[in-house]
């Protein structure tokens, strides 16, 4: 930050004046939440009889439940593909769309409408793309003369249902880096281009390093995403009562508070998913200090 | 949609911070008493009950029911968090194998003394009914309509391939060997596009709990502290799932099935199916003519599974009698005729089950079949903990039911962890 940007004396008492009501709010409601559930993690807790203490016996059962194991490698595995995938793709997609070409406008939109459109409506047509006899992707593949793919069935569904994130995710990223773009100044690639670098080296050199704090910013919104991933999985993944193929995190601790009131269970559960989106973070912070670049 | 961590957290801390109240809006100054009922279903179902409503208080002018249906899902939460809020609604729709679960967990009001002083309230109730809300202590619950699970056939199926349609007396061999017979690849592209029977493999209700009692196994002891789908009995019937499905390709497997949004009748691909009186309205708007018969037989005789939406009073509330009062309403001719009206399930009374109102409905099929299936139905369990043993069922099939996975050696692992979510809640 300039220095002109720092807020002094008067100017100060107004900022936290204007920011003490959102962050009353914030401290209340998700600190205090968060001390809550961690108390409830250590009790036996059905939601209508009082809650018993049970001291480490929901982490116990935690560990030792291969149900808890399987969800959190499905939350592992699909962060660690959502991630890149939603930065590098709506990143070439908004230097694409920063290039000024005649009708772009309708490609702006046509890749934000995921964005504002229902995550219902979506999943189900997905779900005719995806289809094993009925789906229009083997459709394509027979055509061509290939095999075709059940998309959903177990082993294929994490990868579909990753692709889905992040076509839905592509609309949001790409405003973010839009609006990192346009503060590049215009004169560092006039620069540039004087000195003879060609357009990828102008990438790599000048937008890359000075979009940082853009990717900075869009990882960590795109992992607290992730491991909040709901909609589009259970859409497109469930069977029978409240079951998924491709169970996540979240999913099961919903599944365990309110199908099988096991609050208990589900607090500790939500307890050790906050330990690792913390760890994540904390290594975030770490490698921001390292790369990111602030003018 | 979103069910984010926080969001869940958020409702614990309104729970927990909640102040204490008991359950009711104070009296207002007419001395009129205000009912809260809640119910799960679809906007259709709030007319009805209004309807039932406003006949119930042209009766009883001091007392107002305020009635509040939202869909299957939000249903649970939101009553769970107002049952923890000590604000629950007075009244509140049950399913049947919940009801024990609520009950053990002590929200619920005993309508034992009320019932004392209705005698011959419940005579006319079909008593199978009943028996999912009998508790050593008394009645906490009582049914409101049920379901029994027959047999949906594609007419037209039927007819372009000359078979005679399904018949009282049937037996699970006769249904293996006309799904066979109406398993096709009616286009020619080497691919079955037309299968001869489908029905969900994940809960009890539908297939495989009647498909076990026909071949003379249980589903669970009658202590409720031991699995017994995996009984040698019990294993055949799974086992002629299995070969429908993966040997003759005459039902369609779990992810066959979902392309058809999980009803490949309905779709028009699968000539047969079972399900309860509830998928009548649906199956309504199909393009082709159906009906309805009753389950075929097994080894050990004919079997379907009755289930029941109910009713229960939560304990907290502040007008227990005018409660009931409603209920009571609610199991007479007048309300049950209206309920029979909404023709997506069979009314408990009697009289009313057995009048134009139920055999004549709108949707001309036989509803009588639904009325006889009575005869040799069983009850769907009912006890503390039946949603995890029956999702940790349904959910460790289901590979099975993919494909994935060898149908013997799951049953023996899936066995064993419902019995140890038995141990769990006993």
């Amino acid at each position: 930050m300039e220095a002109g940007l720092k807020p002094l004396g008067r100017e100060k008492f107004w900022l936290w004046a204007m920011l003490a009501p959102t962050l009353f709010g914030l401290f209340f409601s998700a600190f205090g939440s968060l001390l809550a559930t961690l108390a409830l993690s250590f009790t036996r807790w059905d939601l209508l009889t009082p809650p018993q203490w049970a001291g480490f016996a929901n982490y116990i059962a935690l560990f030792k439940d291969p149900k808890n194991l399987t969800s959190l490698l499905n939350t592992v595995r699909f962060t660690a593909m959502y991630v890149p995938g939603v930065v590098i793709v709506s990143l070439l997609v908004a230097v694409l769309m920063n290039r000024g070409l005649k009708g772009i406008s309708f490609f702006r939109t046509a890749y934000y409408l995921p964005a504002v459109t229902s995550a219902v409506a979506t999943a189900l047509v997905w779900q005719m793309i995806y289809g094993k006899d009925t789906g229009i992707l083997n459709y394509l593949l027979e055509s061509l003369g290939l095999q075709p793919v059940c998309w959903l069935c177990t082993d294929m569904a994490l990868y579909s249902v990753v692709i889905v994130n992040i076509w839905g995710a592509i609309g949001e990223g790409m405003i973010i880096f839009l609006a990192g773009l346009t503060t590049i100044p215009r004169e560092y690639y006039e620069a540039a281009e004087m000195d003879g670098a060609k357009g990828l080296q102008k990438f790599f050199r000048i937008t890359l390093p000075l979009i940082t704090p853009s990717i900075f910013f869009q990882t960590l919104i795109s992992t607290i995403n992730a491991f909040q991933a709901y909609d589009y999985i259970y859409m497109l993944t469930r069977r029978g009562q409240g079951d998924s193929s491709v169970p996540v995190v979240v999913f099961s601790i919903y599944r365990n508070a309110w199908h099988f009131s096991n609050y208990g269970g589900a607090s500790a559960q939500a307890i050790e998913l906050t330990l690792i989106v913390a760890a994540l973070m904390g290594l975030y912070l770490w490698l921001e200090k390292r790369f990111v670049v602030y003018e | 949609m979103k069910r984010t961590l926080f969001s869940l957290i958020l409702v614990l801390t309104i729970v927990l911070t909640a102040c204490a109240q008991a359950g009711g809006t104070p009296a207002p100054s007419g001395g009129a008493a205000e009912i809260r009922f809640m119910a799960w279903g679809d906007p259709a179902e709030l007319e009805v009950w209004k309807q039932i409503v406003a006949d119930f208080e042209k009766e009883n002018p001091n007392v107002k029911v305020n009635v509040e249906v939202s869909d299957w899902d939000s249903y649970w939460t939101k009553l769970k968090t107002l049952l923890a809020a000590n604000t629950p609604p007075d009244i509140f729709a049950i399913d049947a194998p919940l009801y024990k679960d609520y009950q053990s967990r002590g929200v619920l009001l005993n309508l034992k003394p009320y019932l004392d002083a209705n005698p011959g309230l419940l005579d006319g109730l079909y008593p199978v009914t009943l028996k999912a809300y009998e508790t050593p202590e008394g009645y906490f619950g009582l049914p409101r309509d049920f379901q029994t699970i027959v047999v949906f056939y594609n007419k037209d199926m039927f007819n372009a391939a000359g078979i005679p349609y399904p018949q009282q007396g049937w037996t699970y061999d006769d249904l293996r060997e006309i799904a066979r017979k109406l398993t096709k690849d009616t286009n020619g592209d080497g691919k079955v596009d037309q299968y001869g029977f489908y029905a969900d493999l994940w809960d009890m209700e539908l297939i495989w709990g009647e498909g076990i009692w026909a071949h003379g196994g249980d589903v669970i002891s009658a202590d409720y502290t031991k699995t017994l789908i995996g009984t040698p009995e019990a294993r055949k019937a799974w086992q002629l799932f299995h070969d429908m499905i993966f040997v003759d390709g005459s039902w369609p497997d779990a992810n066959t099935a979902a392309q058809y949004g999980g009803d490949p009748f309905l779709a028009g691909v699968a000539a047969m199916t079972t399900i309860g009186h509830w998928a009548i309205p649906g199956y309504a708007e199909a393009s082709f003519k159906w009906d309805v018969a009753p389950m075929p037989a097994g080894p050990a005789g004919q079997a379907t599974s009755v289930n029941s939406a109910g009713f229960v009073v939560a304990k907290a509330t502040k007008y227990p009698q005018e409660s009931f009062n409603f209920i009571k309403f609610v199991l007479s001719e007048k309300g049950q005729t209206r309920l029979a009206e909404l023709g997506f399930a069979c009314p408990v009374l009697k009289s009313v089950a057995e009048s134009p109102a139920f055999l004549e409905q709108e949707v001309k099929v036989n509803h009588q079949v639904f009325l006889d299936s009575l005869a040799f139905a069983r009850m769907k369990p009912s006890f503390k903990g039946y949603e995890e043993w029956s999702s940790v069922i349904g959910d460790g099939m289901s590979v099975v039911w993919t494909g994935e996975a060898e149908l013997d050696a799951t049953l023996d692992e899936v066995v064993k962890q419902a019995d140890e979510v038995l141990a769990k809640n006993r």
